[in-house]
């Protein structure tokens, strides 16, 4: 505490009605007034204090820009700086601060104040955005008086369809909390008008989406993924085919944010599976341009293409991760992004055998794209725990999983070459004496996830730019808190 | 109008706010024009010039009159004018509500895809530029002299055709004249 007030100094007190003990002080504040010019400032009620008149400051502009935290604060002020402090009813501290020795004399030794109406939840963001110092480099866009932010966004082409956040400063600022990146800092450029993007892009568009602000590290991650080369971002969006990128989560980050990847993970119902994916989709339409009819030229397109994202159940010890899988330490946090379409179920509750399920799965896989063609497609082979189980009882790792059902796959050319069977469509004609795989080697992504009953496993076919097998490949990246 | 709620452009930014309007066509020549009356007493003389206007220029024209200038055209007539035409003359805005209502109308038949122009009077300049900007759409207007009220119809007749090739600019590449025009 400094030495206490001397002539020319001046008090600033910030209080609050609803506060007992800015109620117990009234007469402390008159007493102050009484000896030094003090201002008021009342965070509730514009007739309280008694003893002194107040400043209404219901609008909080003050008690945001002095930063207060709580009630009653008590401001020493010597030529028009601050030079001490003290909240909450401490005898000592006021009589010292205020060198009147005998203030409050009559009240307790201490009572503790109450939160300040700036610092309750929401409503300092909002302050921050209506009286802090903003650096948002994005255009302000400002609406009518009695214009429907809904409407508007969607006027401007912002929405995939459905209806977005309105993204405004407040909302823009708690999205950025998330990360401890810089908002001016550039992640890439995003096709198809590859222009560059900054993380105060990335957070606009993830409130848009609907995300939390814990969700930006999993979304800035998923953006880097997309954005690198080998995933072919560019060629994903204009394609004529379905697919669009498939999010998977690996990672604490994924319970920790409250991610599905039990009953109905693939659907609806989680917000951090629907917006996390929906925000990497919005960015791609209104930073990159992709938007449908224009350069996004899907013939069908996919409902994936809103979001597709979900994290993979990682409770069974028995079961390797994906990422880990694709080079993640275990336990790290890392996204892994595939380019795919909608899922095709898989059903098969007779099968009781490792061997059993391995033909069978494998039915169905070269189903993907075509029966016919191969090395044509990737795939994304999405096992629920019950089918998983056959496997693992039989001591079948992933590993086991992956080779057993490349070898299923594998067919003598001459049934799939371009006319056999009397179909037109299938490989080149001269490959009719090799035996021919349905995959690349590393071209099949199993992830484990879903409820623990139902034996209705997932294929999600992958896009058909998967064929140029050096070009094009799904990517993995850790997510770096 | 006063401002209402702020937003940040979540787009790379690389082109305008507004939402570009469908463009004019190449030509009238086999499509049809809404003359869209809003409702405010005296357009209907405005748009009866211009009625004879097309008229003699061989353009094919569609009328309509909105049951009032302070609402929003009723979505039949929105409806009834995209099935049935291809360009859209909305008169005559001399007031804010009718001004914001209009602009409105306007962008509901934009989204239908059809090019559009408002004629306003002179004095709701701004208030039509705040309105295309809250709403995001570069749409077309044509100003003639404020006020309209106290004029006669032979002044209001004259503010038509004097607007007139402005107006069809807005929705015609090519402008036809009383010697190229069918009628001539």
């Amino acid at each position: 505490m400094s030495t206490s007030a001397e002539p020319g100094d001046s008090f600033v007190a910030f209080v609050k009605q609803g506060c007992e003990t800015c109620q117990m002080l009234d007469d402390v504040l008159g007493r102050i007034a009484g000896q030094y010019p003090i201002t008021v400032y009342t965070q509730d009620d514009p007739s309280f204090p008694t003893s002194v008149s107040a400043i209404d400051d219901t609008s909080l502009e003050k008690s945001f820009s002095f930063d207060v935290e709580a009630v009653p604060t008590l401001v020493r002020v010597k030529n028009g700086r601050e030079v001490s402090r003290t909240f909450g009813w401490h005898r000592d501290d006021w009589q010292a601060m205020t060198g009147l020795g005998d203030l409050g004399s009559n009240l307790p030794l201490m009572r503790p104040g109450c939160g300040s109406k700036s610092r309750e939840p929401g409503v300092y963001d909002a302050l921050r955005a209506k009286y802090g110092k903003l650096d948002f480099k994005s255009r302000p866009i400002v609406l009518g008086e009695w214009d429907d932010e809904f409407e508007a966004t969607y006027d401007r082409g912002w929405s995939d369809g459905l209806p977005v956040v309105p993204p405004t400063d407040t909302r823009i600022l708690r999205m950025l909390d998330g990360t401890s990146r810089r908002s001016d800092e550039i992640i890439g450029n995003v096709p198809p008008n590859l222009a560059p993007i900054t993380v105060e892009k990335i957070a606009i568009n993830a409130v848009m989406a609907g995300c939390r602000p814990e969700y930006m590290p999993v979304i800035l991650t998923a953006l880097e993924a997309a954005l690198d080369p080998l995933f072919t971002m560019h060629g994903l969006l204009c394609t004529t085919c379905f697919s669009g990128p498939i999010i998977v989560v690996n990672g604490p980050i994924a319970r920790e944010i409250g991610m599905n990847s039990g009953i109905n993970c693939l659907g609806q119902g989680n917000r951090a599976n629907a917006t996390i994916g929906r925000a990497v989709q919005l960015i791609i339409r209104n930073v990159g341009g992709g938007r449908p009819g224009e350069l996004d030229r899907a013939v069908l397109g996919g409902p994936g293409k809103y979001t597709f994202c979900f994290a993979e159940d990682e409770s069974d010890p028995t079961w390797q991760t994906l990422a880990s899988s694709r080079g993640i330490d275990p336990g790290k946090n890392a996204v892994t992004l595939f380019q795919g379409d909608g899922i095709q179920g898989f059903l098969d509750q007779r099968s009781r055998t490792p061997e059993e399920l391995t033909k069978s799965l494998a039915m169905s896989l070269l189903a993907v794209g075509h029966y016919k063609l191969c090395e044509f497609t990737n795939a994304m082979l999405v096992l629920v725990p019950e089918h998983y189980g056959i496997f693992r009882d039989a001591g079948w790792d992933r590993d086991r999983i992956t080779s057993e059902l490349h070898k299923a796959m594998v067919r003598p050319g001459k049934d799939v070459i371009q006319g056999a069977h009397g179909v037109g469509e299938g490989i080149a004609v001269g490959r009719r004496d090799e035996m021919v795989n349905k995959f690349w080697p590393e071209g099949l992504l199993i992830v484990q996830a879903g409820g623990k009953a139902g034996l209705f496993s997932a294929i999600c076919a992958g896009w058909t730019g998967g064929r140029f097998r050096e070009e094009s490949k799904p990517v993995t990246k850790e997510i770096v808190l | 109008m006063k401002d209402g709620i702020m937003l940040r452009d979540p787009t790379a930014e690389t082109s305008s706010a507004l939402r570009d309007r469908v463009p004019p066509f190449d030509t009238l020549e086999d499509r049809t024009v809404a003359l869209m009356d809003i409702g405010k007493m005296r357009g209907d003389e405005f748009i009866d010039r211009l009625e004879q206007l097309c008229s003699e220029r061989g353009i094919s024209t569609r009328r309509y009159k909105k049951p009032t200038n302070t609402r929003v055209a009723p979505r039949e007539m929105i409806n009834d004018i995209a099935d049935n035409c291809q360009a859209v003359i909305i008169a005559l805005s001399d007031c804010g509500s009718c001004t914001s209502c209009s602009t409105h109308d306007l962008n509901d038949l934009d989204k239908k895809g059809l090019a559009g122009v408002s004629v306003l009077t002179t004095e709701f300049e701004q208030a039509f530029e705040s309105q295309k900007s809250s709403i995001g759409l570069d749409a077309a207007s044509v100003y003639v002299e404020h006020p309209l009220q106290n004029k006669t119809t032979e002044e209001l007749h004259r503010s038509a055709e004097s607007a007139f090739d402005d107006i069809l600019r807005a929705i015609s590449i090519e402008v036809p004249s009383l010697h190229t025009s069918k009628a001539a």
